[in-house]
């Protein structure tokens, strides 16, 4: 699979396989006490088997009452299923079903492979809508006597009945936070840049599945590289007023307004590559000088102060902070071409992390610390990479099919979303860290500098 | 307050910038390092203290469309090697060439804007576009053009001029755009 690779980088590069079964690996075995705790009748097992350790899952359409079902499987049925699909602990069961739960079906619920099942009703009252969900747990009402339906899991969902397509992402988290303890990430929105004429490039944001796709600026100008802070204000690069400018949100919902340079900067540059530090308080960026060069620069966004944490006479640029926020991973050409180094968020310290290839770029920092994925030029293409820091290795994600750009990871630290043409024109993608489940975010067409959020 | 240039002068510098940018390269001396220059033009016979014909917004609209036409004859693309941001020995008459433009029209200002190919990330690109913008200012700085007529922007691999991913797009698309501000 990347045999190319095995032969330069031998020792850095494992089968793909062998990641994505670390990672659940890691789910399964988090401490009981980071788990939900469990819940009276709740007694599934997880077995290893074929599907890879996920949980075998049947899900018949829902019952409706006062819905019509043309209108219920767009909104609600498709939008879990296939939230339930991309979670990642669970199997989706496809092929000949029972078509519903009850005494009489768990024998075949049983054969087909299923641990759960979820019994689904909607109901509509007036603008109100509820789901009614129960998770029937097959394995110990097949234990039972059979014909007492043991659940492992039931819960109610009301809202307006314009947002079934949020409810059904909520039930996707619920299950998953059931069965793992983790946070799912069907509730999570994905902002990228979207061209929308030569030199026209302006911020949107879509759902985590692609739907609802929002304009989030329209300034007709070059507005690049968005970061999203944790409480969901914005911040980014706008060449609205001329040269390159950091606008961004001081507020949770307030207006966007130029946050630097500022008032209190006496030295202008070109500003690019913000990011928002982990406590939303500050903004790295990158600062060009009159010589061409370029320097990480923090960013006090209520006092407008700003320290320099860089001073080489060299380009500095793509900040990303650890999730403590006490350390910068940043790319300099200090030593020739693009790599990709480490410092103390006062400048200190610094030290190289990437050592193969001649081009290393764009890193980000993991939601838990323990990685940093980035870019490298291998072989004339730009694939996605993953550095582990425990190990100090680097783990290849993307392989050569085309360009692959901007990594970012999802909120539970299990895909990336990223950049490539492998589809002709750039699109925003997301893979596992096997890169074996690669998956196009939409339809758009000129697209990139994706970022992934719980927040928005 | 600046001296003025007869229609004649103006006609002549023209055909220097013609010839310069349409002649074949010849070895141009490295510029100087870049020194505090002096803007103002040779003094010349003719001399008004109150018109700048120079200066766009005092010429006439035929001095104003030779103005132009300077421009655009002078304000040509230079291109770089792959991440690399130092002028190319083929350019440097590209740069001879805006340079006198600039000492002819003496008010002219010009944004440099740099570019990058596709290949690479959106930042280290917008980085190395502000190396080339950069790199051209000095340049044209130390064939005596004043640094404060040369700003300097970079849009990254942001505007390419052409589509296309083969090395002749490349390369087209790997440029400092020198653009008149006036």
């Amino acid at each position: 699979m990347r045999r190319t690779l095995l032969g330069k980088f031998g020792k850095c590069f494992l089968a793909g396989g062998l990641s994505f079964l670390g990672v659940w690996a890691q789910a399964q075995s988090k401490p009981s006490g980071q788990s939900a705790p469990p819940k009276a009748g709740s007694q599934t097992e997880v077995t290893v088997d074929a599907r890879q350790g996920k949980l075998g899952v049947g899900m018949p359409d829902p019952v409706l009452a006062g819905l019509d079902a043309a209108n219920v499987a767009p909104n609600f049925t498709d939008v879990l299923r296939r939230d339930l699909e991309d979670a990642g602990p669970f199997a989706l069961l496809k092929d000949k079903l029972p078509t519903s739960v009850a005494a009489s079906t768990v024998k075949p619920w049983l054969d087909a492979g299923a641990e759960w099942v979820l019994a689904l009703k909607v109901t509509k009252n007036g603008e109100a809508v509820t789901v009614a969900l129960q998770v029937l747990d097959v394995k110990a009402t097949a234990q039972g006597d059979g014909k007492q339906l043991r659940y492992a899991f039931s819960k109610n969902y009301t809202g307006n009945a314009s947002l079934l397509r949020r409810i059904a992402h909520t039930l996707a988290d619920d299950l998953v936070d059931r069965l793992t303890g983790d946070r799912g990430i069907a509730n999570t929105r994905i902002v990228f840049v979207r061209q929308m004429a030569p030199g026209i490039k302006e911020l949107f944001q879509v759902d985590r599945d692609g739907a609802n796709p929002i304009e989030l600026t329209r300034y007709g100008s070059l507005t690049l590289s968005p970061t999203v802070a944790p409480d969901g204000r914005l911040a980014y690069v706008t060449y609205k007023g001329g040269s390159p400018e950091i606008w961004g949100q001081k507020r949770p919902g307030s207006t966007h307004e130029r946050l630097y340079p500022n008032a209190a900067a006496g030295t202008q540059g070109s500003c690019y590559a913000p990011v928002w530090s982990p406590d939303g308080k500050r903004l790295a960026f990158s600062q060009s000088d009159r010589r061409g060069n370029s320097d990480i620069v923090v960013l006090d966004v209520q006092s407008g102060r700003v320290r320099k944490l860089t001073d080489g006479g060299f380009i500095n640029t793509s900040p990303s902070w650890n999730p403590a926020g006490t350390q910068i991973a940043f790319t300099s050409d200090r030593e020739g071409g693009p790599q990709i180094y480490l410092m103390e968020e006062d400048g200190s310290n610094v030290r190289r992390l990437t050592v193969e290839g001649s081009y290393n770029e764009s890193p980000a920092w993991s939601p838990n610390g323990a990685m940093i994925a980035y870019v490298s030029r291998f072989e004339g293409k730009f694939d996605l990479f993953i550095f582990k820091l425990g190990e100090g290795k680097a783990y290849q994600i993307t392989t050569g099919v085309a360009s692959s750009e901007s990594p970012a990871w999802s909120p539970d630290e299990r895909r990336l979303v990223f950049s490539s043409n492998r589809g002709g024109s750039m699109q925003i993608w997301t893979t596992d860290l096997s890169g074996n489940s690669v998956k196009r975010l939409s339809e758009f067409s000129y697209c990139q500098s994706a970022k992934w959020t719980r927040s928005r | 307050m600046r001296s003025v240039r007869t229609l004649f002068i103006l006609g002549s510098s023209l055909g220097l910038v013609t010839m310069l940018a349409c002649k074949k390269p010849e070895p141009t001396p490295e510029p100087p390092p870049p020194v505090i220059v002096k803007t103002e033009p040779t003094p010349t016979e003719v001399k008004t203290p109150t018109v700048d014909s120079t200066n766009p917004a005092d010429m006439s609209a035929a001095k104003y469309a030779e103005f132009q036409k300077a421009a655009s004859l002078a304000l040509k693309d230079i291109n770089f090697d792959f991440d690399r941001s130092d002028i190319r020995d083929v350019d440097k008459p590209k740069l001879q060439a805006i340079a006198s433009f600039m000492k002819s029209f003496g008010s002219a200002r010009v944004m440099i804007e740099g570019h990058c190919d596709e290949r690479g990330t959106v930042e280290y690109n917008l980085a190395l576009g502000e190396r080339r913008a950069v790199t051209a200012q000095n340049y044209l700085a130390g064939l005596g053009v004043n640094r404060d007529r040369l700003g300097t922007i970079s849009y990254g691999k942001e505007k390419p001029k052409v589509m296309g991913q083969n090395e002749e797009s490349y390369l087209i698309n790997r440029r400092d755009e020198f653009k008149l501000q006036n």
